[in-house]
């Protein structure tokens, strides 16, 4: 008997110390935040979420499906054949998408290369990045295609900061639009 | 910022691998300007969906797509501009297209781009005073 009763006591202390202590605890964490500062919290995040597509990360310009070999930060890499400017695979972004907190052109001109690991002509598209001063890293001259003095459409050197909010320059990449086919006109 | 690189990169659609002639020479003649999608930079680069499917309803208007300098100075054949013509109108117009519209052919198109247009807004505002506003 004396047994039974002596475990039931610290049963019940046991127990009477995790109510106590649950009690303190849930009352310090009411005393010390409040329902205006859970919300305020839970709406930072959701702005950060909502922002974070704004951060200033490179983005490429359109998925490309293309086997492709060499040094995207050389005048010579394959799409480069018509690319007059910096690379901006050499000043924070890639053959294909701007460095942060540079502007993608969306008006660009087009032309084509030919890529050694399929032999196989590509359409490809010269869009600066702009918003930022001149990258001044790679600079290339490369003019497959472009016909400047009569057709300053198809320039290589003329600056495409156009329907951006500056238009300053800063580097040109290389998208892949697809496959020429043959012969194109 | 690798990780989410590829996350953008796989969440764009693809670009088809093997084009036809015309939407090949829409990207590599007018989408340029005009963007991929026909949408333009309005006002200085003229959307192409929607307003050439009215144009077209007269023959000024037929004349008048292949006239504007964009079109008319294209390195392009008669007969590969008519084609690319006919593709954006189908592609980008199917909404404003008349059931009847007759495509346009390489004679067609030959007579009208040497039709020299010194002032093409001029005309465009003439021809249809509210075409933009649509």
């Amino acid at each position: 008997m004396k047994l039974e009763r002596l475990i039931d006591d610290s049963i019940g202390k046991s127990l009477e110390w995790l109510d106590t202590t649950a009690n303190r605890g849930s009352r310090r964490l009411a005393r010390s935040t409040s329902r205006r500062s859970f919300l305020s919290k839970l709406g930072t995040m959701i702005a950060g979420a909502a922002a974070l597509p704004l951060l200033p990360v490179a983005r490429p310009f359109a998925a490309e499906q293309v086997t492709e070999l060499g040094d995207p930060q050389t005048c010579e890499y394959w799409r480069y054949c018509a690319l007059g400017g910096f690379l901006c695979s050499c000043c924070g972004g890639t053959e294909n998408s701007c460095p942060p907190g540079a502007e993608p052109s969306p008006i660009t001109w087009v032309g084509t290369c030919k890529n050694p690991v399929d032999d196989v002509d590509y359409l490809i598209s010269y869009n600066d990045c702009c918003g930022k001063s001149s990258c001044e890293r790679c600079w290339c001259h490369n003019t497959e295609r472009e016909r400047p003095v009569y057709y300053p459409s198809k320039s290589s050197s003329v600056l495409w900061c156009f329907g951006t909010e500056s238009r300053a320059y800063h580097c040109t990449v290389g998208v892949v639009l697809g496959e020429a086919g043959s012969t194109p006109g | 910022m690798r990780w989410l690189a590829v996350f953008v990169v796989a969440s764009v659609a693809g670009a088809p691998a093997m084009l036809a002639d015309p939407y090949r020479d829409y990207l590599l003649h007018c989408s340029g300007c005009h963007m991929p999608d026909g949408s333009g930079l309005p006002p200085e680069v003229p959307t192409l969906v929607g307003p050439l499917g009215v144009m077209v309803q007269t023959k000024e208007g037929r004349d008048y797509v292949v006239r504007v300098p964009g079109a008319a100075q294209a390195p392009l054949s008669d007969a590969a501009l008519a084609a690319v013509v006919n593709w954006l109108l189908e592609k980008f117009n199917r909404d404003t297209l008349p059931e009847d519209f007759r495509p346009l052919d390489g004679a067609e198109v030959g007579a009208a781009r040497r039709q020299v247009l010194t002032d093409p807004v001029k005309l465009r505002n003439r021809l249809w005073p509210n075409i933009d506003a649509r």
